[in-house]
């Protein structure tokens, strides 16, 4: 039987896997570090290291960027260099420990260690300026833009270097959701100029720097920008939802990028979910999208539930397929 | 080309620093304000369109919702009181226990560049609270719900139901990523859109019927 990373390897390379990759399995996360960003609990209201305050209201799955009047952080792209002061990265070693240790732990023939970024580049930006400002800026100010991006990729390279220093981790994973479940927020030609040669400098560094392997979330529609995720360097693109053409996808671009996802978690994550209904969702996955660069996984980025038992379910329906396809 | 037919064009292209130079330049000419409106009102449906059909995406769209803004700034002076170009008010808002607010934008955006005054109740709104903006605002003909969330689902048929309970005649339009046509016919919606450019067409269609 392959270990969960040699697994992994003979999915992506079109080879001879022995089972599907079960989700997020193959990877370890590295979540205690002194320099993961910094989340409001459920119920609370946070300032973040960069000043973005958010707001996670109980009852709600997620976080939100508060973006009134009196919290925006960038009030005018021109001047967000008044604004905008990247949080400091230089922690002593003993703040790393946990980290270290966690790291130590992993048998890495089995697991990938795996450093965890979030929001990225066009998520942060949107955290600073809100998505209406954000999207129009593009084009109203976009040598500003530019700016302001390079120095996020400037942050995200130094970031890079801590994790690879302390940690030398085999992946990363990495979120930034670029679109809705209809279709990229800006267009193939946009991302192409502001987010293509940001994301290939700092996936370069990783891979530069002994990273393996290059995951990226972004749980939408995004199939049109595609190629510039292989530009970029991307090995998995994970959250592709099923509103994008995911066989046709494995059939254009399996060689060269891996898909997880084609369960949507909202489909299967839910308060009246049923094991019948993951199954069922699972079963359609697997069987649409074959034992070949793809990976079936809920579509959220992490491997937790919103509602207790739905992300151990669809882990078992997996293995239900695997004894039946392989 | 005329100013008018320019102003219609720097709309559609979102150029909102020379739009409104074009629509004084367009009232000078002789145009009337309603002429230019309804311009610039058919240059935003030229945008939906081509939204709802993936030919551009959300910043073209928002630039070219700004420009018209822009230019019906200019405008309002010349229109106040003349009600006759407005489509009437909607009410817009994401259902209570759901605080997604970007898609409700754009569709309010949008619904706005139809024709309509907007009253925006926000984020999180409870479905007495869509009652009560009826009641307390003139001229309304639309009610839009949006819910982004699988679990906020039950809430929107809430807030459906509440309306059409107390305003019977009132139309409602639903929409978010779980809703389905299907769906807003079970909860009792008048009508429902995949995106902020047919909401806008379906908006102007259901005032209007």
């Amino acid at each position: 039987m392959l270990t969960k990373r040699q697994n992994l390897v003979e999915v992506m390379k079109g080879g001879n896997p022995d089972r599907f990759v079960k989700q997020y399995e193959p990877f370890a996360l590295m979540m205690k570090t002194p320099i993961s960003r910094l989340k409001p609990p459920v119920g609370g209201t946070i300032v973040n290291e960069w000043g973005v305050t958010l707001s996670w209201p109980e009852g709600q799955l997620g976080s939100f960027p508060v973006h009134d009047e009196e919290h925006i952080v960038v009030k005018d792209i021109t001047k967000w260099r008044d604004y905008v002061k990247a949080p400091k990265l230089d922690y002593p070693e003993e703040a790393w420990a946990t980290a270290i240790a966690e790291a130590n732990a992993v048998d890495r023939n089995d697991q990938y260690v795996t450093v965890f970024v979030a929001p990225g580049l066009f998520e942060h930006i949107h955290y600073l300026m809100s998505m209406e400002e954000a999207l129009m800026a593009y084009y109203e100010e976009p040598e500003e833009m530019h700016a302001l991006i390079d120095f996020l990729v400037d942050f995200e390279l130094r970031l890079a270097k801590e994790f690879i220093d302390h940690l030398h981790p085999d992946a990363v994973f990495h979120h930034d959701d670029w679109g809705s479940q209809i279709n990229s927020f800006i267009s193939p030609a946009m991302f192409k100029e502001f987010f293509e040669p940001a994301y290939k400098k700092i996936y370069g560094y990783y891979k530069e720097n002994g990273v393996e392997l290059i995951v990226h979330h972004s749980d939408s529609y995004a199939a049109n920008l595609v190629p510039s995720m292989i530009e970029m360097g991307i090995d998995i693109w994970q959250g592709v939802m099923n509103t994008n053409n995911i066989p046709e996808l494995i059939k254009e671009y399996g060689d060269k990028i891996t898909f997880m996802g084609g369960i949507h978690s909202g489909l299967v994550d839910f308060p009246d979910w049923t094991p019948e209904i993951v199954a069922e969702y699972v079963k359609k996955t697997c069987e649409e999208n074959g034992k070949l660069y793809f990976i079936p996984s809920q579509t959220s980025g992490l491997p937790i539930d919103s509602f207790p038992g739905v992300y151990e379910t669809i882990n078992q329906e997996i293995d239900k397929m695997s004894e039946k396809m392989f | 080309m005329s100013k008018i037919a320019e102003v219609k064009a720097k709309v559609e292209a979102g150029k909102s620093k020379l739009v409104p130079g074009l629509v004084q330049e367009a009232l000078d000419e002789g145009s009337t304000p309603s002429e230019i409106l309804q311009a610039m009102v058919d240059s935003m449906g030229v945008v939906g369109d081509k939204f709802s059909s993936g030919e551009i995406f959300v910043p073209e769209m928002l630039i070219a919702a700004k420009a018209m803004s822009k230019g019906v700034e200019v405008l309002k002076p010349l229109m106040a009181g003349d009600g006759s170009a407005s489509l009437g008010t909607c009410i817009i808002g994401t259902v209570a226990g759901d605080l997604h607010d970007i898609g409700k934008n754009l569709v309010s955006m949008m619904i706005e560049s139809a024709g309509f005054d907007m009253v925006d109740l926000g984020v999180d709104v409870p479905a007495d609270t869509f009652v009560q903006a009826v009641k307390d605002n003139a001229n309304v003909k639309l009610v839009a719900c949006s819910g982004l969330l699988t679990t906020t689902m039950p809430a929107l048929k809430e807030a459906v139901q509440t309306i059409k309970a107390a305003y019977p005649e009132m139309k409602v339009i639903v929409g978010g990523a779980p809703v389905t046509p299907e769906y807003a016919v079970e909860v009792g919606a008048d009508g429902y859109a995949p995106d902020a450019g047919s909401a806008a067409v379906k908006a102007k269609e259901l005032a209007t019927a």
